[in-house]
């Protein structure tokens, strides 16, 4: 049986580092942790990039992170250096990468679905606001679909594990 | 790792005892051994006697070699190497061994007594029911070896001195009596090894000079005989060597020896696996009933205890013989059996001694499981091993009543996360590499084909392939070391839970509980912080000084652990580091926690700076502030201002937020980007508070804002307003009209109410001036509250203050109630240029268009100054570079001249009102055109640079930033010029033969000198006509023809030379000349080009509109190049024009032969015409020429008399060429061309009037008959003669 992949929290970080979306699932669990476990993950992800420019590698997703307690931390880095980071239960099984790069992909998507949002910029100066601001407006309370496609895959991705 | 006995843990490798390696005491040289050892060194007289005692070669020989038996091999639990190399013990040479068994071997029941440390043994520490002691393994290290060196040293007699060959033989017996006592000391100490079939090697040590006496090798074999040694590897003779030598016999001695000590430990297996398998055979064990384990309620060891203990056993001796594999299998076996034991409470009563004793050997032997895997970088099995080792005692804890909610339990999980940590640690230190889990191995195609083969084959197990388990990731010590310490953290909160249900004195005095309570949990967790803590900064990659955000984390952990164990000040120093990055990266779920942690340490620390620092931050950020309780962070910070004083009265509190969030959300917005100077320049200010954050209690006493440069500051000071009133969501507070000027101001004062509730704002609305030009804005906003002795300046930026990652544009408020915004989308809205008013300059430029081509074109400038001012002008005229071919044009004004640019022509200092004409002068040369002309014109004002540079030197010179105020205005303006050609010329050029005899062939003159053929000259008549195109027409003055006569072309005459063209010509005009030339073409070129021999100059004015003449130009147009046409063979009829009646005429014909290189055949033949009957004719009326060669001519001449009057027309005359009429006929005679036309005389030869001749040039003879239909061509028929009576 594939092991069940129990989605923890999932952390959206912008290509400087600013927290835009950190999203936890995990019933009754300290929220701060999950912020503490996304931003240190900046650290190996910023490993990892440096290894896969020596490596002339272009692929987005970095593999396991690290674990800490009880989760494990995944990183996936999108083409326009958006950090995504998911923390999956920790459990004495193999976990298969491509159902991780699957869980990425549908962040990645959502996340573009949000930032395509051309009413993130309905009140920006005509030449002054940049595209950060852009970003990290995305995973602004406000905006609330992000949120739900994003708690969606969070959702599914223990439904899908436990059918199967 | 130090909480479990370092005997299970420690890397086992073979013992080797060594003796006889002790070095006496330098201060007793007497000593028997040493006395012996003094004898054989030579003395040399120089030495004195004590320092040979130091130096004693043997005495360096033995502390040489303890060090390098003793240095190569530390003890440690971490000893992957595999160079055979022993644990070295050094020892006394009668060292006694610890007994087998109980019972001497004399005694009677030897053979069912048991070892020492047997837990049949009724003495054991372990009877009756013990698994295994650290004893144990202590027998095998450090009492029982494997081998045992001895070092000896030999007797040898002092060098025979001369004269003294007759003691020969009593030094014989001397040697003989020392070896023999050397052989049974050996003897004595090779019995006990021999009981316990341990090696025993000599090492004889013997002076250089004894190693090449003859005599030794008999003496070495006698001693070995005697005392018994083994004949292999058991005798050595060692000399005093070099350090590198000793090394080299170490480690020889070592690799003859590995091979006995192995034995010495296979056997022990085997003797061991002999019990194991005679236990696990009797169905029944026999529990050897022992009189004193018979008593109590201790029960005999168990099968399965044995099995442990024999497994156990074997596992240490492979481990000693350095066989990891078997170790680890043997290893495996005995956790197996001790699981089972765990498992059952019957085998294994919890909470007992024994219990206890198991639990320790069961994580010790993980301890070695792990090594043995990790040594084979078997990173997966390691931590499954070691993940499924917490796991079952993790359960059977539940089942032993220690289960997670015990302090037990933590304690042991954590020293079960520090001890793997630690041994990571060592392994780190030398061999172990912790894998990385990127960037993953490239799978290649042939490997990802293999593994989809596998997968369909071995299904489950392709997981494994395609993807980690994620606790079987090895990471470095540090997260181990962090797991530790968040073990210990739970400890302590398990044990203060207990603590406080300390109802049941069962509990609080049982012993665990009575030793928790001793333990200073806090300092244990610190410690494993601090040890992760550097471990990850070590792992981290090194970035400089920035620290890593992983560090931080454990930074952050450990100022929690300081606050929670009371070192707040240890605290704060931690959480101001740690601070720095989560402002900078904007991380404010983090930074608020941290804040009020580190706000909680510096009130207890009673650092009230510190405190109402912390509060205005925690403030700013809406720290813990939640939209029920918005006024709980100011309640704080109010209570602290009564409460307390600051630490300095006379000077304020600055507290600068620039790191962080601003206290108040700010923007400036200027309503437009720029402004004349002395024009008010609208600006709004914005303050807003967070929405959930209330600051109406806060008691701001006044804003202060600071602009740049001169402005002078505002201050806004607080009025208070009725507490009751609702606070305004907006408020609006006009700050009036700001003045920059020249002297220092004082702050302008305004009054108003500063109080901001939720998410409120005020908006301060005023207008800025200048008289100088600048760049305004506002530099910073600084709030002020005083509060009883507190006085606290909170400056806030304006633009650093404004959230990066609003989107929102900056707003103007339009009105306030409703409040209504207009969004100012402007990037610069935070700033206002003042600029100088642009003078008024009124620049117009005339000229008289179309410029000709060659003339100085005049453009007037005229500048008008219609501004207040007195303003200094000067132009610059740029001439932009055209395209045209050839044209090569000038500007010139005043003195100045150039083909592109004159710069700073001064036009001088304007008065108002006045104005200046400045003249610039266009010079076109080349093809017509467009030319294009920008003029700049710029005026400077005196007056307000005098007024403007003063006051700026003196009152803020140290600002060289500004740039230089320089009051200028320029004025552009672009003018286009077409310039055409004023004359219009067309040449025609015709050609003649000359009709004078040429020079024969064979005249000398053709071979002399330079001079053209003179055959070849024709005659160009080039008619040129002048049109005057200009439209307002110019007068021309002259028209010449300079020449150039060259070889080729010589101007005969001109009828320029003689006309007069003086006048006023008007457009359409023209006027014409022709001009003769003698060309002479080139024979090897013949369609060379002649230039021109000269050209004519013309030189005019041009006639304005208004009939005034313009400056003298001169035009030259050259005359065009010559192409004189080719020739053949031609006939040139000469007739005179008139003749007379009845008076003869001659009428020549002239045959030529131009053809370069054909000869002719010509007949003449004059027809006689009947209808023109009007000469009489004598002469050749039918001939043959004589042939012509090329170049060569012939002359024919007829009398005629006329005989009629009138215009009549002169005999025909054919000419005809019989060349071509030759060759047809012979090619009719063989008979080719039999059915071809008619066969011809020949080709008639043309005939030309030579008086009438006027040739075109070749090329122009199909185009050209359109344009000069009177040049006609008359053939000789047509040759007329008017005959006078």
């Amino acid at each position: 049986m594939p092991p069940q992949l129990k989605l923890n929290a999932v952390a959206f970080v912008s290509p400087q580092n600013h927290p835009i979306l950190i999203r936890t699932f995990a019933q009754g669990q300290d929220e701060l942790k999950y912020h503490y476990i996304a931003h240190t993950s900046l650290d190996v992800i910023d490993e990892r990039i440096a290894a896969a420019l020596a490596s002339k590698s272009t692929d987005c997703y970095l593999n396991l992170l690290y674990t800490m307690e009880d989760v494990a931390v995944y990183g996936y880095i999108t083409p326009l250096k958006v950090k995504i980071i998911i923390a999956l239960a920790l459990t004495d099984s193999v976990v298969r990468d491509a159902d991780v790069i699957t869980i990425f992909r549908a962040l990645h998507t959502a996340y573009r679905q949000a930032v395509a949002n051309p009413f993130l910029k309905v009140n920006a100066p005509i030449d002054g606001y940049n595209d950060h601001a852009t970003l990290l407006q995305a995973g602004n309370s406000k905006w609330r679909a992000f949120r739900k496609r994003v708690d969606d895959i969070g959702k599914a991705v223990g439904a899908v594990g436990s059918a199967t | 790792m130090n909480s479990y006995p370092p005997e299970l843990l420690v890397q086992l490798a073979p013992v080797m005892f060594v003796a006889g390696l002790e070095v006496p005491p330098p201060h007793q040289p007497q000593t028997p051994a040493s006395a012996s050892a003094h004898a054989p060194p030579p003395k040399t007289p120089t030495t004195p006697a004590q320092q040979t005692q130091r130096q004693d070669p043997f005495n360096v020989l033995s502390t040489r070699l303890r060090d390098a038996l003793l240095a190569q091999r530390k003890v440690a639990i971490w000893q992957p190497d595999k160079s055979k190399t022993f644990q070295v013990v050094l020892v006394d040479k009668d060292v006694p061994f610890p007994p087998r068994k109980m019972l001497r071997p004399d005694e009677p029941g030897h053979s069912s007594s048991h070892s020492p440390l047997s837990p049949l043994t009724p003495s054991s520490p372990l009877h009756p029911d013990g698994l295994i002691a650290p004893i144990w393994i202590r027998k095998h290290t450090t009492l029982v070896p494997s081998v045992f060196v001895l070092f000896m040293r030999i007797y040898e007699s002092p060098p025979p001195l001369p004269g003294q060959e007759q003691n020969e033989k009593e030094r014989e017996a001397e040697e003989r009596r020392r070896d023999t006592e050397l052989a049974a000391e050996i003897a004595q100490r090779k019995k006990s090894t021999n009981e316990r079939n341990i090696k025993l090697t000599a090492v004889l040590m013997a002076s250089r000079r004894m190693l090449d006496d003859p005599t030794l090798d008999a003496r070495l074999t006698f001693i070995r005989r005697q005392s018994g040694l083994d004949p292999r590897a058991a005798l050595f003779v060692l000399s005093p060597v070099s350090q590198a030598e000793i090394g080299d016999f170490v480690r020889s001695l070592q690799e003859a020896l590995y091979e006995p000590a192995l034995e010495y430990y296979t056997n022990h297996s085997k003797r061991v696996r002999r019990k194991r398998n005679r236990h696990s055979q009797a169905s029944v064990y026999q529990m050897p009933i022992s009189p004193l384990a018979s008593a109590g309620i201790a029960r005999p060891l168990r099968p399965e205890g044995w099995t442990v203990r024999y497994e156990y056993k074997m596992a240490c001796f492979a481990e000693f013989r350095g066989e990891d594999q078997v170790a680890l299998k043997h290893y495996q076996d005995a956790y197996s059996t001790l699981i089972i034991m765990f498992g059952s409470t019957a085998i294994l009563p919890p909470r007992t001694k024994r219990w206890a004793e198991a639990k320790v050997l069961a994580d010790c032997i993980t301890v070695k499981i792990v090594k043995l895997y990790l040594y084979n970088n078997e990173h997966a099995l390691a931590l499954s091993h070691q993940n499924g080792h917490m796991r079952k005692f993790a359960d059977f804890s539940r089942g032993w009543g220690i289960g997670e909610e015990t302090f037990e339990f933590w304690s042991w999980l954590a020293r079960q996360h520090r001890v793997f940590a630690e041994l990571l640690e060592q392994g780190t230190r030398s061999t172990l590499k912790i894998p990385s889990a990127y960037p993953p191995p490239a799978p290649s195609a042939a490997t990802m084909a293999a593994q989809v083969l596998e997968a369909t084959q071995m299904g489950l197990d392709t997981m494994r392939v395609l993807g980690l388990n994620p606790n079987q990731a090895l990471q470095h010590p540090g997260f181990y070391y962090y797991m530790a310490a968040r073990c210990t953290e739970r400890r302590r909160e398990r044990f203060l839970s207990a603590l406080e249900s300390d109802g049941e004195p069962q509990q609080s005095n049982a012993p665990g509980f009575v030793n928790e309570k001793k333990v200073d949990h806090l300092t244990i967790a610190l410690e494993l912080y601090t040890r992760a803590y550097e471990l990850f900064k070590k792992w981290s990659p090194q970035q400089g000084n920035n620290p890593g955000r992983l560090t931080l984390w454990i930074a952050y952990r450990i100022a929690q652990t300081y606050h929670d164990s009371g070192k707040f000040d240890m605290a704060v120093r931690f959480f101001e580091r740690i601070a720095r990055t989560y402002r900078r990266e904007s991380w404010q779920s983090l930074l608020h926690p941290l804040l009020s942690q580190w706000y909680k340490c510096a009130q207890q620390l009673g650092d009230v700076d510190l405190s109402v620092r912390l509060l205005v931050e925690m403030l700013a950020y809406g720290t813990n502030a939640s939209p029920e309780d918005p006024d709980a962070l100011q309640d704080d910070l109010l209570a602290v201002l009564q409460s307390t004083v600051p630490s300095a009265t006379d000077e304020p509190l600055v507290i600068d937020l620039s790191e962080s969030k601003s206290l108040l959300s700010t923007s400036v917005v200027f309503w437009e980007p720029e402004v004349d100077v002395g024009v008010l320049a609208p600006v709004q200010i914005h303050l807003s508070s967070l929405p959930h954050v209330s600051l109406s209690s806060v008691s701001f006493t006044s804003l202060a804002i600071h602009f740049n440069s001169d402005v002078p500051s505002v201050i806004v000071k607080h009025v208070q307003a009725d507490p009751d009133t609702k606070i305004a969501s907006v408020q609006r507070v006009d700050i009036g009209e700001i003045n920059v000027s020249p002297a220092p101001a004082e702050p302008q004062e305004v009054v108003s109410v500063l109080r901001w509730g939720r998410g409120s704002t005020i908006v301060l609305a005023g207008s800025v001036a200048s008289d100088l030009p600048m760049h305004l804005s506002v530099s910073k906003l600084v709030l002020t509250i005083k509060e009883r002795s507190w006085w606290i300046e909170v400056p806030i930026v304006p633009e650093a203050s404004r959230p990066d990652d609003s989107l929102m544009a900056p707003k103007w408020l339009c009105t306030v109630d409703p409040p209504q915004y207009l969004p100012m989308r402007r990037e610069d809205h935070t700033g206002v240029r003042v600029r100088y008013r642009s003078h008024r300059i009124h620049v117009s430029i005339s000229h008289n268009g179309p410029a000709y081509i060659g003339e100085d074109f005049p453009v007037e400038i005229d500048v008008t100054n219609t501004d207040d001012r007195e303003l200094d002008v000067t132009v610059d005229v740029l001439l932009q570079p055209t395209e045209i071919d050839e044209a090569v044009n000038y500007i010139a004004m005043d003195d100045q001249r150039s083909t592109s640019l004159i710069k700073t022509i001064s036009c001088g200092s304007l008065a108002p009102g006045t104005s200046i004409l400045k003249k610039l002068v266009l010079t076109n040369t080349g093809g017509a055109g467009e030319r294009v002309i920008d003029i700049s014109v710029q005026s400077e004002s005196h007056a307000s640079n005098t007024v403007a540079s003063t006051p700026t030197s003196s009152t803020t010179p140290t600002t060289p930033s500004h740039p230089p105020l320089v009051d200028r205005t320029e004025t552009l303006r672009t003018i286009a010029v077409e310039a055409i050609h004023p004359i219009k010329v067309a040449h025609q050029a015709t050609y003649r033969r000359p009709t004078r005899a040429q020079p024969g062939l064979a005249d000398l003159e053709t071979f002399e000198g330079v001079k053209k053929d003179e055959a070849s000259a024709v005659e160009a008549i080039v008619t040129s006509t002048l049109t005057v195109v200009a439209p307002a027409g110019i007068e021309i003055e002259s028209i010449l023809l300079s020449r150039k006569n060259t070889d080729d072309a010589t101007i005969v005459d001109c009828s320029a030379d003689t006309d007069d063209f003086n006048g006023e010509w008007l457009s359409g005009d023209e006027l014409s000349s022709r001009c003769r030339i003698s060309v002479v073409p080139d024979e090897d070129e013949p369609d060379r080009a002649i230039p021109g021999a000269g050209e004519y100059e013309v030189r005019w004015r041009r006639i304005s509109f208004d009939s005034a003449h313009g400056a003298l130009a001169t035009t030259t147009f050259p005359l065009p190049p010559l192409h004189p046409p080719s020739d053949g063979l031609v006939a040139l009829l000469d007739a005179p024009t008139t003749a007379h009646l009845h008076q003869p005429i001659p009428l020549r014909l002239t045959v030529r032969n131009r053809h370069p290189s054909r000869s002719a055949n010509v007949t003449v033949r004059l027809e006689p015409d009947a209808a023109t009957d009007a000469f009489i004719v004598s002469g050749l009326r039918h001939g043959r020429m004589p042939i012509l060669l090329p170049g060569a001519e012939e002359n024919i001449t007829w009398n005629l008399i006329p005989v009629e009057c009138g215009l009549v027309r002169v005999p025909s005359i054919k000419v005809l060429d019989r060349r071509s009429a030759v060759q047809i006929s012979q090619q009719t005679e063989q008979g080719i061309a039999g059915q071809g036309p008619p066969v011809q005389e020949g080709d008639e030869v043309r005939i030309v009037d030579v008086r009438w001749e006027a040739r075109r040039e070749a090329e122009e003879d199909g185009v050209g008959k359109g344009a000069l239909p009177a040049v006609k061509t008359f053939k000789a028929n047509d040759v007329f003669v008017l005959v006078l009576p």
